[in-house]
């Protein structure tokens, strides 16, 4: 057998049997994989809008979903709105729990970010900053306490304090979650969604 | 080559040929996941996984692969490996998989393994292929090890998520962040060396 030809069918094999095992280990984890990708969204759907008991997804589009959380009767709690934006580094990705009305925001939780650690990370932490989340007007816009105050009494209704240290980051998700407010009123408007929170009143 | 005894073969990887403090590969992992003892341990393990496996594969049909094509077929060996590490961590460990980020599938670049197959896998037979591979594991995971628990206790002052500094400890952030990892890599580094330098006086004086 010449060596061009040798080479060709060692490669070929090469290929086709890693192929195969990769097809198999796909196959065998693919829907372990999906699973989990879907409990971390539910999990994070319950911690926004609490006491729901099932979700379901009313509009998609890129970067922006809506959930809407519903106790056992079907009630409409609220909306679990997903949304992403640039951060400080690298993309962040969010969750924010939203009364029917739209008018305060329960409270937010990062699903996804990839901040200084010890700096812009805080964002996740709920201490320096994601307890200054929840029960904010979102009827306006939410805008930023700076410098970092140190007492929640200090905030207005729409205000959530600066993360001492990590200004941008802190900017950063505000900006994210100030944009989808926007999208999410001008959705409602138009009528793409909201139909459903008839049966909750 | 003189042969070497099997205990031999093993022991090399740990120190004389330590994947990373004498022989300086995989520095692109040790560097980038060692900011948690976890991501550590993780990262030595799914590396290991495909350093032994591929180097079992590789010795094992190393006269079938014409030399011309031998790094093609070996990098497509390993990167089977790693894309199966990969999978598995993603479906059974998602939070493992989601801090070693893009790193797991960089596994496939990592000259330790490339290295090995190059160097060791495809002139031995399959047994002390897997022996050597053990070691130079072995080693890579130490060698992890060492550099993550500064890490973490100094920039966290925790140990594998346990606090282990008191309430007077103020982390040094700069230890998580990277250039935390270049520091205390050329520190360590620099250790190697100088234990080396020292054992190998010893050993001249012995002989004289």
């Amino acid at each position: 057998m010449s060596l061009s030809s040798r080479m060709i069918i060692v490669l070929t094999s090469v290929g086709i049997i890693s192929g195969g095992f990769l097809a198999s280990v796909g196959h065998l984890t693919k829907n372990r994989i999906a699973l989990n990708k879907q409990m971390q969204i539910e999990e994070a759907i319950i911690s926004v809008v609490p006491g729901t008991s099932s979700s379901q997804k009313l509009y998609e589009e890129k970067d922006f979903i809506i959930y809407a959380g519903k106790d056992n009767n079907g009630n409409l709690l609220g909306y679990a709105i997903y949304t992403s934006g640039t951060g400080f580094q690298d993309k962040i990705e969010l969750m924010y729990g939203i009364n029917p009305s739209l008018t305060i925001i329960n409270c937010l939780t990062i699903l996804e970010q990839k901040e200084t650690p010890g700096l812009g990370a805080k964002i996740t932490d709920k201490e320096s900053f994601l307890k200054y989340w929840e029960n904010r007007d979102s009827s306006g816009s939410l805008s930023l306490h700076k410098p970092a105050s140190s007492s929640i009494e200090e905030l207005s209704q729409a205000e959530i304090n600066t993360i001492t240290g990590a200004t941008i980051s802190s900017e950063k998700v505000l900006q994210i979650v100030n944009l989808s407010l926007e999208q999410l009123k001008s959705l409602k408007k138009d009528g793409k969604f909201g139909s459903e929170g008839k049966d909750a009143s | 080559m003189p042969a070497k005894s099997i205990v031999q073969e093993y022991i090399k990887g740990l120190w004389k040929e330590n994947p990373v403090f004498r022989q300086l590969l995989g520095l692109c992992p040790t560097l980038a996941v060692t900011n948690a003892v976890i991501n550590g341990i993780a990262m030595g393990l799914a590396t290991s996984f495909v350093l032994i496996f591929s180097s079992i594969v590789v010795a094992s049909i190393k006269k079938l692969i014409p030399s011309q094509v031998r790094i093609a077929c070996y990098i497509v060996i390993i990167a089977t490996f790693v894309t199966m590490a990969d999978r598995f961590l993603q479906a059974f460990f998602p939070p493992i998989s989601k801090s070693l980020g893009p790193y797991l599938p960089l596994i496939v670049v990592n000259c330790i393994i490339l290295g090995r197959q190059e160097a060791f896998s495809s002139k031995n037979s399959v047994g002390r292929s897997l022996i050597d591979a053990l070691g130079m594991s072995t080693g890579f995971i130490i060698a992890l090890l060492i550099l993550s628990s500064i890490r973490e206790i100094l920039g966290a002052g925790t140990f594998l998520g346990h606090q282990v500094m008191g309430a007077w400890f103020k982390p040094w952030i700069i230890m998580i962040l990277p250039p935390g990892a270049f520091m205390t890599l050329g520190i360590l580094l620099a250790l190697a060396l100088f234990i080396e330098s020292k054992t190998k006086k010893k050993t001249v004086k012995r002989t004289v």
